[in-house]
């Protein structure tokens, strides 16, 4: 598996992260992976797949089924000098160990007054499209976003997945890293060899427009491309912006964007309320205002628990991005 | 002197008279070791003592006294070694001074000043100290224990000759933390002593109504690992047990559950009015036939090994110490307000930049106006 690897240059975001533990893994024997079924099972989507023949079942260890104690012993790991990577098999299973994740890995480095950081990741699929039902399809970001200590990461595509996952793993401070299961395997991208970083922090301009500025991350980043191909039979032309690091988040890309389009729309899987987007939407109200043109407006997920049969009623299109958009346009 | 895991009977030294309850020479310590116990049982006292007092002078907001427990606390650290790690409850000053904590530093962390290891940042009783592996303890009940037995995981991983303590109440054998780090602990063999202080009551709630089981010790059977029940206000009761599990942990024979059964003197806090919940009597009971203090010191006599004179001496040599420790922790400022930015993660980020600017114009604009 693992020279199959080296050798290919088309990834998919799965083979991408793989890469990226792999390669991190080469690199400092202190970096280690923990979850459930990540052993011979290669974990449920086959991320960790490999990784055992490697590095044997003390960097590669599969737990007991308890999220609280892969958290819990994640941190423990990580004050004693290891670098664990957790994986959560679906971010929907990752309350057990909630408090585990803000209480303490999160504030450890505060309450310690910086004597103990928490350097360490939590990987976890998440976001619908997949018959998942609501136990393995939701996107609670805004937890994580809304908790100081935590990185929130999402990355969109293969490349930014693998550099986005070597940075985080580097990273002094705790990341959730969340991965777009719908998009796990949906496109292939080509891959430099060896590792590489993308920087935790920087939002991504993935199409250049200058009408309107969708503003989104992750899964939602192939529907907005959707919504800005439909866009240009009417000659509006769509400035697709990701943003990769939710937490901290890139003030400056947004500043920039709005000064170009002065029309935004923001995209979100999650619910509507007190969602990231409600945050985006209120930094530009507060910070661009100057700029704004148009209403400021948010695409999501309905305000519902995620449904199973009608996941397609519920996950946001590129036909309701492309009303949003007309309707700023045209206020 | 035979350590054994289930017996049924609650492991003795010393007699409530303070005689010996079995042969000693096989603890194979010696009366440096004793007076070494008892000056630490002795300093707990004094320093807990003192820090109530800063709640009841109204300078401290919250405090939970130890006074009760120290046996369980002295006893349990004096095995480890300056490798090992702690991780505490908010009842674990005794084993956090043994470890090393500087007492101006533990005064300091009361008062909240610069002092403090952590900068006052937690509620007293949260002290952390990277340089002794003393991890700031969690109030959420039970969540340092799976932490700890990961960091024992971890210290098995990179093949270290160190354990791990990890200290929590009877209350946080209900909790799932317990639960999930006493099946992690075993499951992987980690040099994690888990080590129970049963003060009997959860803030409140009595043991019998805690748990159905009749001690906490036999919980461990289920997890596969041994479990101890010992008599937390016998220092020497509870030096030995946790030596024999320092050292099996410490040669590879993996984990334990230790259960000191104890009682505490104060209230489960200074926001707390345990004569609300306590029957009649039996707090005077503890401190008069139990004390673990008074129990040492009745065997050291026993053992024609201290005297009235001896006593005085060292009564008067703490209280020094206290003094001057908590002189030391007074002259420390308290925390400058910016630095509530400080320490969110490595870096301030640009939104921390941000918002630490607005709270330096606001500070300005209040010293101008």
């Amino acid at each position: 598996m693992a020279v199959e690897v080296k050798k290919q240059t088309q990834f998919t975001m799965v083979q991408a992260l793989r890469s990226a533990l792999f390669e991190e893994m080469e690199r400092d024997e202190n970096v280690v992976c923990l979850g459930e079924d990540i052993g011979p099972r290669g974990g449920v989507f086959l991320v960790t797949e490999g990784l055992i023949d490697r590095f044997g079942k003390d960097r590669v260890i599969d737990t007991p089924l308890a999220e609280a104690g892969i958290i819990g012993a994640a941190l423990g790991m990580a004050l004693r000098g290891l670098k664990p990577v957790a994986e959560i098999q679906f971010i929907d299973f990752l309350y057990p160990g909630f408090d585990n994740l803000v209480s303490e890995v999160a504030k450890m480095r505060y309450r310690s007054a910086g004597q103990f950081g928490a350097s360490m990741v939590v990987r976890s699929p998440y976001g619908g499209g997949v018959r998942g039902g609501g136990y393995h399809s939701q996107s609670p970001e805004a937890y994580y976003v809304a908790t100081p200590g935590l990185k929130v990461v999402v990355p969109s595509n293969p490349y930014d997945a693998k550099g986005l996952l070597i940075s985080s793993i580097r990273d002094p401070d705790p990341v959730v890293f969340m991965e777009p299961k719908k998009i796990y395997r949906a496109v292939k991208s080509e891959l430099p060899e060896g590792p590489y970083e993308v920087p935790l922090g920087k939002a991504a301009v993935s199409r250049a427009g200058k009408h309107v500025s969708v503003i989104t991350f992750g899964a939602m980043v192939p529907v907005a491309w959707e919504a800005a191909d439909k866009m240009k039979a009417d000659g509006v032309e769509v400035e697709v912006v990701d943003m990769r690091t939710l937490q901290p988040y890139d003030t400056d890309a947004i500043m920039q964007t709005v000064a170009k389009t002065g029309h935004v729309v923001v995209l979100q899987e999650a619910p509507r309320i007190g969602g990231y987007g409600g945050e985006i939407a209120a930094f530009v109200a507060e910070q661009a205002i100057e700029y704004i043109e148009g209403p400021i407006m948010r695409v999501a997920g309905h305000d519902t628990p995620f449904p199973y049969a009608l996941e397609k009623a519920y996950m946001p299109t590129s036909d309701r991005v492309c009303r949003a958009i007309k309707k700023t346009l045209n206020f | 002197m035979e350590i054994k895991p289930f017996t049924g009977k609650t492991i003795k030294c010393i007699e409530y008279d303070g005689k010996p309850a079995v042969d000693l020479t096989s603890l194979g310590i010696g009366p440096e070791r004793y007076f070494e116990m008892y000056r630490w049982l002795v300093f707990t006292r004094a320093v807990d003592d003192r820090g109530y007092i800063l709640v009841r002078q109204g300078r401290a907001g919250f405090y939970a006294q130890t006074a009760g427990q120290e046996a369980s606390q002295v006893g349990s650290a004096l095995p480890l070694q300056p490798q090992d790690w702690m991780y505490g409850d908010h009842r674990s000053q005794g084993s956090q001074l043994v470890k090393g904590l500087s007492t101006a530093e533990w005064f300091a962390h009361i008062l909240g000043k610069s002092l403090d290891p952590t900068a006052g940042r937690s509620m007293p009783g949260h002290i952390g100290r990277n340089s002794l592996h003393i991890v700031p303890p969690s109030s959420t009940v039970g969540n340092q224990i799976t932490e700890a037995v990961g960091t024992a995981m971890a210290q098995r991983i990179k093949k270290t000759d160190e354990v791990t303590i990890c200290y929590f109440g009877d209350g946080a054998t209900s909790e799932g933390d317990f639960h999930v780090g006493m099946n992690f602990a075993a499951v992987y063999g980690s040099p994690c002593i888990l080590f129970c202080q049963n003060n009997q009551y959860a803030i409140s709630v009595r043991l019998e109504e805690q748990t159905h089981t009749k001690t906490i010790a036999e919980k461990a059977h289920a997890y596969g690992m041994d479990g101890y029940l010992v008599d937390g206000n016998d220092v020497l009761a509870v030096y030995a047990v946790t030596k024999h599990c320092v050292d099996r942990a410490r040669r590879g024979d993996g984990p334990a559950l230790i259960e000191a059964y104890t009682y505490r003197y104060g209230p489960h806090s200074s926001a707390d009015d345990d004569t609300r919940y306590r029957p009649k009597g039996e707090l005077e009971m503890w401190r008069r036939e139990r004390d673990p203090v008074t129990r040492f010191r009745n065997f050291l006599e026993s053992q024609k090994l201290w005297d009235a004179d001896k006593e005085a001496e060292l009564l008067a040599e703490i209280k020094a110490q206290v003094a001057a420790a908590m002189e030391e922790a007074e002259k420390s400022p308290v925390p400058e307000p910016l630095s509530v930015f400080d320490h969110v993660y490595e870096k301030l980020t640009p939104h921390l930049e941000w918002e630490r600017k607005e709270l330096a114009a606001e500070m300005a604009a209040g010293a101008q106006g």
